[in-house]
């Protein structure tokens, strides 16, 4: 019996965590010793008691908070991520108990401060601030500096790591980054840092859109697409982006909207098409660049 | 961003729906019961495990029956690990007992009620010939549909019922000439039942079960698909039809399609190299004869570790099958 083979839990904690005694269903928290009711009720104070002290009750709800904050679509993963952070966090629980050198630490700080950003889309706003806040009271506390605050070149750092992870390349995120990076030894404010992180997490998100229009734009067998084609999705996307500069925001989206939708880039497509002369193919890549570029323009400058 | 709603949702109710804070509760408990762990590991490592072997679904093993039938993941990883475990049966082509699955799902569970599982067998076997042999795919099959959507079927049985004894005003009871194999099974007690009931009627009941069950139940289309073939039909015809139904079984998502059931490549192997750390069960393995040695350790050697174990249950359960643990919950 003993040969069975049971998929073992991936760590040795694990294993002995699930061996607990069947002969107890209906009590809360099985335990030996207890058999009378007093007993009973002074275990499961002591229980309490015990859960304070180490700071599980805290912890959990923490972490109840930061699930409700940010509603992931699978919060189980997610606990396990967050508290999977948190041990890392803390080098008392389990790491190793050397300190580890200033190179390491300002890493943890840029892992953990990324780790917080990416918590929650920048469209569940309240959520994304709210973690840009820790993200940037992560970086500014530093230890080894004397004042504390963020410096240019740690926010510059963390851009390029934003851009990286977000799997953009690299010349087509380098114009953003040039705008709204600070000089190494700056101080950077809050409002800036704020910016400057959702303006790089928007560009992504553009960047991964145009990349899947470009997709439906391509030649299958080639990987390159008409150049009339592309630079006719490209005139009405800027032609988008570009209405209504004067009017007022909500009139502006209606209006963007309308110039995007399936007749006008219909007709804009036709119009490209049925031109005669023969150009030279588009790559994804200048597709790619071409249209962040029309996003990047619309990017106020820091500073 | 899958499922927008969730963000509309109120905070109890989106906690209910992913049922957070089952899994938080339950890793407190397990917390306080392995605190020896904690100060070795910390607390954050101790949850972060937990959480991952959730994820992971092998949070389930050697769990107590209430636990493993908490949530919908519970019972799918439940599934999936019972499965993955005794998979080798259905290889080797064993056929079973209602009671020796019944040992093997107590492997993994060791409360597991043995109702269950005779509710699974009378599935397979549609008569009360508890005793027959059934293989490991039809065992399988039948008791996932039987433990995942228990309380659904539950409410079916009753709607049958209902049907049968003629509570539902438009239900004419017809005697058709169903055939002798029916005819003998006193499944649910009721000598109407014989007969069956008729399809489009038990779906409208069903579609309106399905509305307002709060339980898991299988897709309101698919149960359609099934009963719209049909023009009468039992209570057992109808979970026979469930349990071989890929589209539902795909729509539970804990099992492969039937045809790859016994397909795992990375479990065999994973599975080859557990038997060769066990001691004494293959003699002639050295540090260097392993990977030349793979080859010829085909189906004998897989299957010799469940050959023994196997007679020797089945002569407990031929000589004295009464004095077995599980025989209290006998119906």
């Amino acid at each position: 019996m003993a040969a069975l083979p049971v998929p073992l839990p991936p760590t040795k904690m694990a294993a002995v965590e699930k061996r607990r005694p069947a002969v107890a269903p209906a009590a809360n928290f099985p335990d030996s010793g207890r058999t009378s009711v007093s007993q009973a009720a002074a275990a499961a104070e002591s229980e309490e008691d015990f859960l304070r002290q180490l700071g599980v009750t805290e912890m959990l709800r923490a972490a109840l908070l930061k699930v409700l904050e940010i509603r992931p679509e699978e919060p189980i993963a997610f606990l396990a991520h967050y508290f999977e952070n948190m041990g890392l966090r803390s080098p008392t629980n389990g790491g190793a108990g050397e300190p580890p050198g200033q190179l390491l630490l300002q890493q943890q700080r840029l892992g953990r401060a990324l780790w917080h950003l990416r918590l929650a889309h920048h469209s569940q706003r309240t959520a994304f601030n709210n973690n840009v806040s820790v993200a940037y009271e992560c970086l500014s506390a530093s230890g080894r500096k004397k004042k504390p605050g963020l410096d240019g070149r740690t926010y510059s750092e963390l851009l390029k790591r934003v851009c990286r992870d977000g799997g953009a390349p690299e010349e087509v995120v380098a114009p953003l980054l040039r705008k709204i990076q600070c000089r190494d030894h700056e101080a950077v404010p809050l409002g800036i840092f704020r910016t400057g992180m959702l303006s790089c997490f928007v560009l992504l998100e553009f960047v991964a859109r145009a990349g899947a229009l470009f997709q439906l734009l391509e030649d299958p067998g080639q990987a390159v697409a008409d150049r009339r084609v592309g630079q006719a999705v490209l005139d009405t996307l800027e032609g988008a982006l570009s209405a209504g500069d004067m009017a007022t925001a909500p009139t502006h989206y209606l209006e963007a909207g309308s110039r995007l939708g399936p007749d006008n880039l219909a007709r804009a497509l036709d119009r490209a098409a049925s031109g005669r002369r023969p150009s030279v193919p588009m790559a994804r890549e200048e597709f790619l660049e071409k249209a962040a570029a029309l996003f990047i323009a619309k990017v106020k400058p820091v500073g | 961003m899958l499922s927008p709603e969730r963000l509309a949702l109120p905070d109890y109710e989106y906690l209910a729906q992913r049922h957070v804070l089952t899994y938080m509760e339950d890793a407190v408990c397990q917390l306080l019961e392995n605190r020896e762990d904690i100060s070795q590991y910390g607390i954050a490592r101790f949850f972060t495990d937990y959480f991952n072997s959730v994820c992971q679904g092998t949070h389930i093993l050697f769990r107590e029956f209430s636990f493993i039938q908490a949530t919908p993941h519970n019972r799918a990883s439940f599934l999936r690990a019972f499965w993955r475990c005794f998979r080798t049966v259905g290889k080797n082509g064993d056929l079973l007992t209602m009671r020796e699955y019944h040992c093997l799902l107590q492997l993994l569970c060791p409360d597991f009620p043995l109702e269950l599982t005779q509710k699974a067998a009378r599935i397979v076997l549609m008569d009360d010939a508890m005793d027959c042999l059934m293989s490991f795919s039809d065992f399988l099959f039948a008791f996932q549909i039987q433990f995942y959507y228990s309380e659904f079927l539950e409410s079916v049985a009753a709607i049958y019922q209902d049907l049968l004894s003629g509570k539902n005003p438009n239900t004419v009871i017809v005697p058709t000439s169903s055939s002798g194999q029916h005819r003998q099974r006193p499944a649910l007690g009721d000598a109407g039942m014989l007969d069956g009931v008729e399809a489009s009627l038990f779906y409208q009941r069903l579609e309106n079960l399905c509305d307002r069950h709060k339980y898991s139940c299988p897709p309101p289309a698919l149960v359609k698909e099934i009963l719209s073939n049909v023009q009468r039909l039992t209570f057992y015809g109808f979970l026979v039809a469930l349990s071989k139904h890929h589209g539902i079984n795909q729509a539970l998502g804990a099992l492969p399609d039937k045809g790859d059931l016994m397909h795992d490549p990375a479990m065999d192997e994973e599975l080859e190299r557990l038997l060769v750390q066990v001691p004494g069960l293959v003699n002639s393995i050295t540090a260097t004869s392993e990977a030349s040695c793979l080859p010829s350790r085909t189906p004998p050697r897989v299957g010799s570790p469940w050959k023994p174990l196997h007679r020797s249950r089945k002569l407990d359960a031929e000589s004295d099958g009464s004095t077995e643990e599980t025989d209290e919950s006998e119906t």
